[in-house]
Formats: structure tokens, sequence, C-alpha cells
């Protein structure tokens, strides 16, 4: 399975919906876009892994560069939907611990409007 | 094929796949890799992600992307025991030696970006080890099975 990704604009929140695999060989097309996600304080980021059925360390590298425009911004960003496997590698590598996370989209959207 | 391990009990080869030294092959990899062990798809994704973590630092590292060199993945399985082997024709490299653990709990700001690879190989597997003969390097990998 490929690497597809959308972005798109809901209620003044981005959101970056992934799918399929972020490898070493596809992480290089979603590089410009995360590198974008972030320009002024206030900016509100979810990024729906629902869709994602595998991410390795090249990915995982893609979401710390996210998290870390964030901060430097003063931005917000949620990471949702991430399955089990998914979320244990997010848990190995201790982005749990720096990062934050909703179950699901919906609860995502909620917590960025509030 | 049924040969016998260390502990008596009889592994089977349930993967041999050689993939060329390019990072796209992976998807295809992966593939091969869930159907040899279709029972176990939580372990086949550790398994991928170690192989890709593994290899990716050979094609990178070892090769200098050069993409034409052969590796070569074995995946065989005892009854309490899968066993993935690493072959290829770089100059010797032990991953497990030569790299330095990311500092897990940094915070964002100091989290430096990479070195994660080997510290996911390390706590996804139980055992993870590598030797050179001369020709080549050999990454052996270990994941005990729950009965």
């Amino acid at each position: 399975m490929s690497f597809e990704f959308h972005l798109d604009t809901n209620g003044g929140v981005q959101h970056l919906t992934l799918m399929g695999r972020l490898d070493s060989a596809t992480f290089i097309t979603l590089e410009k876009t995360i590198n974008g996600l972030f320009s002024s304080a206030g900016d509100r980021v979810l990024i729906d892994f629902s869709a994602l059925s595998y991410i390795s360390s090249a990915g995982l590298r893609l979401i710390l560069v996210a998290a870390k425009r964030a901060r430097q911004v003063g931005g917000r960003l949620i990471l949702c939907g991430l399955s089990t496997s998914v979320r244990d590698v997010f848990e190995i590598s201790g982005f749990l611990k720096i990062m934050e996370t909703a179950d699901s989209k919906a609860d995502a959207e909620r917590a960025l409007q509030a | 094929m049924q040969t016998p391990t260390s502990d008596g009990q009889h592994k089977v080869l349930l993967l041999d796949y050689t993939m060329p030294s390019q990072v796209v092959m992976f998807g295809n990899l992966a593939v091969s890799v869930e159907d040899a062990i279709p029972d176990l798809p939580e372990i086949a994704f550790s398994a991928n992600l170690c192989l890709e973590e593994l290899i990716t630092n050979t094609i990178q590292h070892g090769l200098s992307n050069a993409p034409d060199h052969a590796i070569r993945i074995c995946i065989s399985r005892s009854a309490n025991c899968l066993e993935i082997e690493v072959r290829d024709d770089a100059p010797a490299f032990d991953p497990f030696n030569s790299v330095a653990t990311p500092d897990i709990d940094a915070s964002v700001d100091e989290r430096a970006v990479g070195g994660l690879g080997v510290h996911l190989v390390r706590t996804l597997m139980d055992e993870a080890w590598a030797t050179y003969d001369g020709t080549g390097n050999l990454i052996t990998l270990k994941k005990t099975l729950k009965q």
C-alpha cells in the first residue's frame, strides 16, 4: 500500500489526514506540507491517523518537526485516531509524553475549538 | 523446510526474500512478511518496522544509497520464537554498538530529530545482534512468541 495525504481547513482548524504507509520511501512527499503547517501564534492543526496503517522513524521525524514548529510559533497540534500498533510506536519513541493526542477526530475537534 | 534449533525445537523457514537496496521496495517486503505470518499481524507490524529501520541504515550508510545491491531477508519460526535474519554485502557495521540511545524523556524543544530506529528495534525485539563474516553483515532478530 502506498501513502497519500490531504490537507483541508474546517472551522479555522487545519485537518491533515494521513493514509497508508508513512515510511522512508514516502515521507518525502509529506515534508513540505509538515513544514508549512504552523506559521503564526494560534494556528491549530489536527493530524488524523485513523487511515494510516504503518509508520516508521522516517515518519516519526516529521511528526516531531510539526510538534516543534507548533511550540515555536505558539500553535496547537493534536494527533488523533492512532491504531494500536501506531500508538505503540509513539509510546516507545516517547512521543506520547510530549504530544497531545485524542482518541477520535471528534474529540480532537472539540479540544481545538475549546 | 524444518531444521532443529539449539533448544531441540524445529524451526520452519517461512520467508526467503531478496530485495534490491532501494527504500521504495519496503512496501512489497511488508506484504510478503504479512503473508508469511498471517496469524501474527502485530508481530508482522513490528518485524516490518525493524526491517525497515535496519535496512534503511544499511542502504544509506553502509551502501551510500547504491541501488544495485541485494539484501536477503529470512524469517523462520519455531513453537515459541520468530527469528529474522538480514544479510547484506556492505562493509562491516554493527548498528547495535554504533548508535547512541535517544533521550526519550526530553522535551519537544530538546528532543533530537532522528536516532529512533535502533531504539525501536531494541524495544520491539527480544534479542538483536549483528555479525560480519568478511563478505557482509548478518543481523539476527528474535521475538518470543506468547503461547
